[in-house]
């Protein structure tokens, strides 16, 4: 499947803006079923600074500085990705869950030990008593950890109720679990929290997620949005990722654009401002599918 | 050296250290000082044979010949060097007179050559080895991989900086700074307590407590072959110079600090001062085209090397902690572009982890093949020991290992609940926790005033990389009894009583070299005069500190004569002044509608939420001078530190009569006299004294028209326009204008002008257009070109600037005007053309102080964070 995808962040201020400092996280990285064909950054004004590197975990970040003076600030990142089809997995071939445990405790193999890289608490993800006794009716003593984490995810989309208005950005876990309402961000933290209270290694992952207009409905300009879940090490199947805002394996509608230890890792934009009074930010995602055709030389 | 004794101490510590303190005074025909007895552990001054230890002889020599009088008078003076210095520490968040002064004991500790020797060599190797770890974990995470370092005791550390992994660090180093708290047990062996990386406070204390007891204790200091402690800080000099990216031969180098409100805060000012830095805060960095830049009222400067000293992850909102409004946004990818070089690395504070501290010794055999020459204290990590710590948990002191804000917690003493949450934690999060065994300290001698007496001893040492290896300061800062948030805490179980600061004696093994950064000798000292290298948030600070001590002083003359006038006179004509006086309280925007006099009275002296009130322009004019603390001697410190005591004692008074307040304005007008006269004399003419004066200014400025607006402008207020006959009128007019001179301290002028004629147009002279008076808005207005005429400007700038043009325009203006003219009344006996001249006026005033802000000021103002989605 391919994807044309255009991720719009408009600020406006009250007063002008002297500099302002950015760190994006908005172009879609490399994954195993997925190839960004191209991509594109369109910045106004025009930034003094703009550089392209790869972040700690390997994401594409930029980093903007706009000197000149300006009210309005519009950052457009615009992409081509493809991405392949899940190979079926088979759950119960994973590992069980303790065994997982122990190599990451004890394995200093390449891939262990960059799953430990997400086996403890982070900046936005706490690990505490409460979250494991939250998974561990899921997991059961030998049980496989992917079969396991499938139904940790499950339970998650069932207990929990998709709000937005219960949650913001900075919504700390612990509240969320309390009240047991929030967006994908809330869920893919929640989850990842139990996973790694238990000893295991869970990655935040920010993309998008493809959307389908109602039947017989043309699809409305500017109406997708950002998205977020979880990727579960379960080896020896690898890193495998699940969707706990919609009780799904991630399939080939999920446009992964980058992963860390949680949001703060991954943040779409991050702007440091001097100046601006008040500001009013809008954001439009569009996310089209490429039509197998048009990939037909002509 | 070390010794063993037999003897086992009973009982608890303070009692026994209280029974061993001697009394020498009580000995007075005894020619020696004598010693306390052996302390059954191990002491700095007592050998195992029950004296002196063969390093204190000439130390102990001239306290013989000093004795207890003379070492009294001699600690006295070193109590008064160091309040003459100002050396103070304060406690975090604490804003009101928090300044502790520093307690300096008056003997130092003395460590032999060849001891402290091997010492350096053991601070030194473990610094190596950390600033090794720290390389590694920030590069090729070779050890990670070989299984040395558990991922367990670095991934979840909050100080690993993902941000900062794989930037270009000077000298290939990432630990520059190193310190650790050493104590001795009781046989006398060093060990480390705790490593400290992220940015060592203590050595700028050490170099104080070295300088004041050099010279108190003078001829025993130049007796006793003591190494300099100089040649450390030379070193860390020449480190930081060589850091520098570019422009080695003379690269600006800033030493950053949290602010005021850090407890370091003194020793941050005077290590900048000592090492010849500018200090700033996170607010006077800005970060353009990857670059690091200071903000000064010459514009920006750029910055080559930032000595931090606050933590590291609150160093960059952008990648790093993003709710801090301390750091400098864009900070790392400076670093990361090669253009500025930060002291210690950022993420350095990684190294301060009690998981490594068990790791030491092997990694120091795989880095280096070496064994490590300087055990840390027995540390159990939870990473690899949870189970021994689960089961010990009794006899242990839990701690957070990665730092941050949990405090030790004495196993034994936890009640059940307390010890179910720790026990969960420790399930959950093993890797965050370390446990160390409680332990008896050695002890070193503390002098009483009467004696000498044992007290456990913990002494911070210092190391900074140079070259190839690390230079250790001889000596370091040392403390008795407790050291709070230093070492250890609970962990010593002696470690309580009265904390003291010690300087540490290092014996030199040959002569000393004398070495110092106060004065090279021979080297002729470069002049200078004020510079442009003001940061602008100084003279920001400068600017309202200059505001807001005139509107106190302003306000305070205001209420004294209103206070003057309700119990004087209560008839017409003192009813006639105070309406008139009451009327420039609001026009200075102190709104309190429908109050009576009384009250009004009462609550803008007493009550500090009011705005405009004394206490309140009291709390802004210390919050302005807090922030300039570096900047302002120690007398007009002084000053400001009365001004809001005094008042506040003086005008919690309760009392019917609004005569009563009258002794606290009197005093506290005296007082600004002082602080502004500090001003006037003992203020060097640079840009932060033309800040200082502009904001005094424009504020009396601004006062005084609100004053003629009030008393001459304003027809008689109070007064039924039916009811208006001429001579009440005059009567009135009379008082108001009385009122005006009185409030703007220039009765006396006016009579011995004018005699007793009470008229109008010669008052308005005095008061508005008298170039002489420093009283009148012209002065003011001449005063403030000069200011703005004679600040930093951008080179080859041919036209005046807007605050210039505004100034000139205003004065001019001011001068040319015709006080009969504007004293023309009209029906109602109000005065429309001076209410048109003063409206005019205020309005210029105001664009001029905007005009100063934006030229000068507006670099000032923070960052703030924004997150998108």
């Amino acid at each position: 499947m391919r994807y044309a995808i255009s991720h719009t962040t408009v600020y406006s201020y009250t007063e002008p803006v002297g500099v302002s400092h950015n760190l994006l996280h908005l172009l879609p990285r490399d994954t195993d079923r997925q190839v960004l064909e191209s991509h594109h950054l369109l910045v106004e004004p025009e930034p003094a600074v703009s550089e392209l590197r790869r972040d700690y975990f390997g994401n594409q970040v930029s980093v903007l500085t706009i000197q000149d003076k300006h009210t309005r600030l519009s950052i457009t990142a615009t992409s081509t990705v493809a991405i392949s089809p899940v190979q079926h997995l088979d759950a119960s071939a994973s590992w069980p869950w303790e065994q997982v445990r122990e190599l990451i405790a004890r394995d200093r193999g390449a891939e262990a030990l960059a799953a430990a890289e997400f086996a403890f608490d982070s900046p936005l993800v706490p690990t505490a008593a409460d979250y494991a006794a939250y998974a561990a009716p899921a997991f059961a003593p030998g049980r496989p950890l992917l079969d396991a984490a499938l139904d940790l995810n499950q339970r998650i989309n069932l207990e929990f109720q998709y709000d937005p208005r219960a949650t913001s950005v900075g919504t700390p876990v612990a509240e969320v679990m309390a009240k047991r309402r929030g967006v994908c961000q809330d869920f893919a933290q929640v989850m990842i929290a139990c996973l790694r209270s238990l000893g295991l290694a869970a990655r935040y992952v920010s993309g998008y997620l493809e959307t389908l207009p109602p039947e017989g409905q043309k699809k409305l300009v500017g109406a997708d949005a950002s998205h977020a879940w979880v990727s579960v090490w379960c080896p020896p199947l690898g890193w495998v990722d699940l969707d706990p805002t919609n009780s799904c394996l991630v399939g080939e509608r999920h446009i992964t654009v980058a992963h860390g230890r949680d949001f703060s890792d991954v943040t779409p934009i991050r702007g440091v401002i001097l100046g601006g009074g008040h500001h009013a930010v809008a954001v439009a995602v569009d996310v089209n599918r490429i039509a197998d055709d048009a990939l037909e030389p002509i | 050296m070390t010794q063993t004794q037999s003897q086992s101490q009973s009982g608890n510590g303070q009692t026994v250290d209280a029974e061993r303190a001697v009394d020498a005074s009580s000995a007075l025909s005894a020619p020696t000082l004598p010693l306390y007895p052996a302390t059954g552990g191990f002491d700095e001054l007592i050998g195992a044979d029950g004296g002196a230890r063969p390093a204190w002889t000439r130390l102990r020599d001239d306290l013989d010949r000093y004795g207890v009088a003379e070492i009294n008078r001699r600690s006295e003076h070193a109590r008064r060097l160091i309040r003459e210095n100002g050396v103070t520490y304060n406690v975090y968040g604490d804003t009101g007179g928090a300044d502790r002064p520093w307690p300096l004991d008056a003997l130092p500790v003395v460590i032999g050559a060849d001891e402290w020797t091997q010492v350096a060599a053991g601070i030194s190797q473990r610094a190596r080895v950390l600033d090794a770890l720290l390389v590694d974990c920030y590069g090729p995470q070779r050890l990670l991989r070989s299984g040395l370092l558990p991922p367990a005791a670095i991934f979840p550390h909050q100080h690993f900086l993902r941000a900062c992994h794989g930037t270009a660090v000077p000298g290939g180093r990432r630990l520059h700074l190193y310190a650790c708290d050493l104590v001795r047990d009781r046989d006398g062996r060093w060990q480390v307590l705790a490593d400290r990386a992220q940015s060592p406070g203590g050595a700028g204390y050490a170099l104080e407590n070295r300088i004041v007891l050099s010279r108190a204790l003078h001829e025993a200091y130049r007796d006793t072959h003591v190494q300099r402690v100089a040649s450390f800080f030379l070193a860390l000099r020449q480190t930081l110079t060589n850091a520098a990216p570019r422009r080695r031969d003379n690269p600006r180098i800033v030493l950053l600090t949290p602010g005021p409100y850090n407890e370091a805060y003194f020793e941050h000012t005077y290590l900048a001062r000592y090492l010849g830095y500018t200090l700033v805060e996170g607010g006077d960095l800005t970060v353009r085209d990857d670059t690091v830049y200071l903000k000064t009222l010459g514009g920006l400067q750029r910055v080559d090397v930032i000595l931090r000293r606050q933590d590291d992850d609150y160093c960059d909102p952008l990648e790093l902690r993003d709710d801090s409004a301390l750091g400098v946004a864009g900070l790392v990818q400076a670093v990361r572009a090669g253009n500025v070089a930060v002291v210690n690395s950022l993420g350095s504070g990684l190294a301060e982890n009690a998981a490594l501290m068990p790791l030491l010794p092997a990694a120091c055999r795989e880095l280096f093949g070496e064994e490590l020459l300087l055990p840390s204290t027995e540390t159990l990590w939870g990473g690899d020991r949870r189970e021994d710590i689960c089961a010990q948990l009794d006899s242990l002191v839990i701690r957070p290992a990665f730092g941050g804000r949990g405090e030790p917690q004495l196993g034994r003493a936890l009640d059940g609940r307390a010890r179910a949450a720790l026990l969960a934690q420790l399930s959950v999060r093993p890797h965050a926790f370390v446990a160390q065994r409680a332990f008896d300290t050695g002890t070193a001698p503390v002098w009483t005033g009467t004696g000498l007496s044992p007290q456990p001893f913990t002494l911070r040492a210092f190391a900074v990389a140079n070259g190839d290896d690390y230079v250790v300061m001889p000596g370091g800062y040392g403390r008795t009894g407790v050291a709070p948030g230093l070492a250890g805490g609970p962990l010593c179980r002696s470690a309580h009583g009265h904390g003291a600061a010690k300087d540490v004696w290092v014996l030199s093994a040959g002569p000393v070299a004398p070495v110092t950064l106060l004065r090279s000798a021979g080297a002729r000292v470069e002049f200078k005069r004020g510079s442009s290298d003001l940061p602008s948030r100084v003279a920001d600070n400068f600017f309202w500190l200059g505001r807001y001590a005139e509107r106190t002083e302003d306000t305070a003359r205001l209420l004294r004569a209103i206070a003057h006038r309700v119990d004087d006179d209560p008839d017409t004509q003192g009813g006639l002044e105070r309406s008139a006086l009451m009327g420039v309280v609001q026009a200075v925007g102190i709104n309190d509608p429908g109050a009576s006099v009384r009250t009004v009275l009462a609550r803008v002296v007493r009550d500090a939420e009011l705005g405009g009130s004394v206490p309140h322009c009291l709390r802004h004019l210390r919050q302005s001078a807090f922030a300039l603390r570096d900047r302002l001697s120690n007398d007009t410190w002084r000053i400001i530190n009365q001004l809001e005591q005094e008042f506040a004692a003086a005008a919690v008074v309760e009392s019917e009569r609004a005569h009563d307040v009258q002794p606290a304005l009197n005093r506290l007008i005296t007082s600004l006299a002082a602080l502004s006269g500090m001003g006037h004399e003992n203020t060097t003419r640079g840009p932060g004294w033309r800040f200082l004066d502009l904001g005094r200014r424009l504020e009396r400025a601004l006062f005084t028209i609100e004053l003629l607006r009030a008393t001459l402008a304003e027809p008689p207020a109070d007064l039924p326009a039916e009811a208006l006959s001429l001579s009440s009128v005059q009567a009135a007019q009379e008082a108001a204008l009385e009122a005006a001179l009185d409030v703007a301290d220039s009765a006396i002028t006016y009579r011995t002008r004018y005699l007793a004629s009470l008229q109008a147009p010669a008052v308005l002279d005095l008061l508005l257009t008298d170039t002489t008076n420093p009283r009148s808005c012209a002065y003011q207005l001449a005063m403030l070109l000069d200011h703005v005429q004679n600040l930093p400007r951008e080179e080859d700038r041919a036209l005046p600037s807007a605050a210039e043009r505004l100034a000139l325009g205003a004065g001019t203006w001011l001068r040319l005007v015709d006080p009969l003219e504007l004293c023309k009344e009209d029906e109602r006996h109000g005065r429309p053309a001076l209410t048109h001249f003063i409206d005019h006026l205020a309005s210029d005033l105001t664009l001029l102080s905007d005009a100063i802000t934006t030229q000068y000021l507006s670099h000032a103002h923070a960052a703030r964070n924004l997150t998108g989605a």
